[in-house]
């Protein structure tokens, strides 16, 4: 009898537990997308814009119209918050279930996708866009040589924002053209009493985002960072070196602020809203913030300076894209050409119309509307040329790790420019 | 009692539902990691089975050692801090004097206080430009003994434990206080007739009779101290270079950021290891003086 007992309450206790768990593995989205009733095609969608940004609403009404011209084919979207949507993309990549169209970040975050097979390439219907979006903007979303994904906005990581009031004091009417003459410029402010650069690494992904992706292709190039990971070139290459010995060297003046390890980005542009720094070198998400902020600030922008011996072209911005849409790797037939038909149809030159009416600048070559803000005309003009990779969107996230812990190291004085690049290096051959 | 030695099934049939639950949540998820730590997997893609080079990736990686040795500095920072001072805090309180229950509650405070923003004021406290410390020692002439408190990395790890033990002083204190109103005052009378002063009462009856909330405490401190991860996170995020990196940190860093999910499994385990062995050493240390 007690044994009998004993064996129940075992089965009952197994049965709860396979209960739980198989309660907690319903909900299954399978991105299996075939026709469903009669002729319609659907297509499940998944992004990121939650929030009523003036972004998000350009991209919505897109979805809109697309939906609205064709009939036959449904786009299911769905609008998850930025941080949950990466978790969520992570967890269902990880079981291969993405939806059929999928919103994608550039360049280290797509690779992994592509590595797992995940999605598929639309080099065949490229020739749609030969007008609209320059070969130099594709380039983000590009694994392999293969396209992914298109662009639509494009963010500058590395503008140098001025005080034109304190630079005129300084005796600088305009902003100088090479490094050399940069470098006076500080040791002036310096002697002035005012901080020349506000700066907070805190966080560490200033001076890797905003510092050396600029300063980096100054000296060494565009397709520097794709050589080294294809093994062509090494980190340890003294181009590079020099370009990590820029910043050394402007920590070594004392170019920033004294407590620029431990204040972060945010703290680093009330320093220069509050006009205790001179300059400060931010990406372009600062323009806004600024704007609100300090409405009247005589503010100037500008690109970093030529530097002397450099290889890449003086006039190149790092710089990253946004916004791309990926095709499921699983699409074909019907399906695959109603996805292809809704890019083609998304990223219409409508679409960065909006966009830049919403103050936003777009990775498509198209004549910007009147009525934008001059600031931000400013910051157009000056990112018309050659756009350069941003090394976190480009490298592998563990080798990203380590530049931005070495770059703070370089400026501590705890690690030289070329143990740093020896650093790199190893880190790269590791991540293969 | 009776009932229970007859048949202990009723037993484990209450038992159970908590028990799966440990299982499930506890027990499973270590196996996990287990399992996870001979791999090399970044969420993608396929995983690999790569047997024990996890391990000796750990084993050589400098950072790794790093943030251990950070971690020891906050765990001596703490036991040999923290406790000392609740405990001298502890028995001057104990007497009875005015506004005790006010110096308890303030004492107290730092440990119900968010750890995130005990980070923010402290971090702008030590700020080296703006920040209360220098300028205290500026305004007194001691110019020459300002320093980047968080922004230098001689000085970043002193400057993050005396927030560390500032936080969680008061936690101690509360221990301590309720262990010495535990002791009979008796005692105390029968000591007096026998003519030992305050201090031989102290050496002789208060420490001896409160040896146990002690050892709690130790306990309770290490595992704290090796576990900590928010207060450095905020107020340096392991910076500058590795110098305030602490274990839980790095393995978040590698698991999460760097997506190297076997890695920071592997790293976890040395984590686990490496407290429980900490732990039981230092009881095994302290209980030889029990009394």
């Amino acid at each position: 009898m007690l044994k009998k007992i004993r064996s129940h309450s075992l089965f009952i206790a197994m049965l709860v537990l396979v209960l739980m768990l198989s309660a907690c593995s319903g909900d299954d989205t399978s991105s299996g997308s075939s026709g469903g009733d009669g002729d319609k095609v659907e297509l499940t969608f998944w992004n990121i814009w939650t929030e009523p940004s003036p972004q998000n609403e350009a991209s919505l009404k897109q979805i809109e119209k697309f939906n609205k011209e064709h009939p036959n084919i449904v786009i299911n979207q769905q609008s998850i918050p930025h941080d949950q949507f990466k978790v969520k993309v992570k967890t269902q990549a990880a079981g291969k279930q993405l939806p059929d169209l999928v919103q994608v970040f550039p360049g280290a975050e797509l690779k992994p996708l592509v590595d797992g097979k995940l999605v598929q390439p639309i080099d065949n219907i490229l020739s749609n866009w030969d007008d609209l979006i320059k070969e130099g903007q594709l380039g983000d979303y590009r694994v392999d040589g293969k396209q992914y994904a298109l662009p639509a906005n494009i963010t500058p990581t590395s503008l140098v924002y001025y005080d034109k009031d304190m630079l005129k004091e300084a005796g600088y009417d305009e902003f100088p053209q090479t490094y050399d003459e940069f470098k006076k410029l500080i040791k002036t402010l310096k002697s002035n009493d005012t901080i020349p650069i506000a700066l907070g690494n805190k966080a560490q992904w200033v001076l890797q985002s905003s510092y050396i992706s600029t300063i980096g292709d100054r000296m060494t190039g565009s397709e520097f960072l794709s050589e080294v990971l294809n093994g062509d070139k090494k980190f340890t290459d003294e181009k590079f070196i020099d370009a990590v010995n820029v910043i050394k060297e402007l920590s070594d003046m004392e170019a920033f602020n004294e407590d620029f390890n431990s204040i972060d980005n945010i703290q680093h542009r009330d320093l220069f809203a509050m006009g205790d720094a001179a300059m400060m070198i931010d990406g372009a998400w600062s323009l806004g913030p600024l704007l609100e902020s300090v409405p009247d600030k005589n503010i100037g922008i500008a690109l970093f300076p030529q530097i002397d011996g450099g290889e890449g072209d003086p006039s190149a911005v790092s710089a990253v894209t946004g916004t791309g849409i990926a095709l499921n790797s699983e699409l074909e037939g019907e399906d695959l050409e109603a996805a292809q038909e809704f890019l083609k149809s998304f990223y219409s030159e409508e679409y960065y119309q909006n966009l830049m009416k919403a103050d936003i600048l777009v990775a498509a070559d198209i004549e910007p509307p009147s009525d934008i803000s001059p600031l931000l005309r400013e910051v157009s003009k000056l990112t018309n040329g050659q756009i350069a990779p941003v090394y976190d969107a480009t490298l592998p996230t563990d080798v990203t790790d380590t530049i931005n812990s070495g770059l703070q190291e370089v400026t501590l004085g705890t690690m030289t420019p070329e143990e740093l690049a020896k650093q790199l290096q190893k880190a790269v051959e590791k991540s293969k | 009692m009776h009932l229970l030695s007859r048949s202990k099934w009723p037993a484990f049939v209450g038992l159970a539902p908590a028990f799966l639950i440990y299982i499930l949540f506890a027990i499973v998820p270590i196996l996990i990691s287990f399992y996870y730590s001979v791999m090399r997997w970044d969420g993608f893609t396929e995983m690999e089975f790569v047997g024990l080079a996890n391990f000796q990736e750990a084993l050589t990686d400098p950072i790794f050692w790093q943030s251990l040795k950070n971690n020891l500095y906050v765990v001596g920072a703490s036991v040999f801090g923290q406790i000392p001072i609740a405990l001298f805090i502890a028995l001057l309180l104990n007497r009875k004097i005015k506004g005790g229950k006010f110096f308890r509650t303030v004492g107290f405070m730092p440990v119900v206080i968010s750890t995130v923003i005990i980070s923010l004021v402290w971090g702008m406290m030590y700020n080296s430009r703006i920040g209360l410390f220098n300028q205290l020692l500026e305004s007194i002439g001691l110019e020459s003994l300002t320093q980047n408190w968080l922004g230098d990395p001689k000085w970043s790890m002193i400057s993050v434990c005396i927030t560390i033990i500032w936080q969680f002083v008061g936690l101690y204190l509360i221990i301590f206080l309720a262990a010495l109103q535990n002791i009979p005052e008796e005692i105390y009378e029968a000591a007096r007739i026998d003519g030992a002063s305050g201090l031989k009462q102290t050496f002789y009856i208060t420490l001896p009779m409160m040896w146990d909330s002690i050892i709690v405490a130790v306990i309770l401190c290490i595992s704290g101290s090796l576990r900590t991860f928010d207060l450095i996170y905020v107020m340096t995020s392991g910076g500058p270079g590795h110098s305030t990196e602490v274990m839980a940190m790095y393995m978040f860093e590698q698991t999460f950021s760097s997506t190297r999910y076997g890695y920071g499994s592997a790293l976890s385990l040395f984590i686990f290891f490496f407290s429980l062995a900490l732990v039981y050493l230092s009881t095994r240390i302290l209980r030889r003086k029990s009394v």
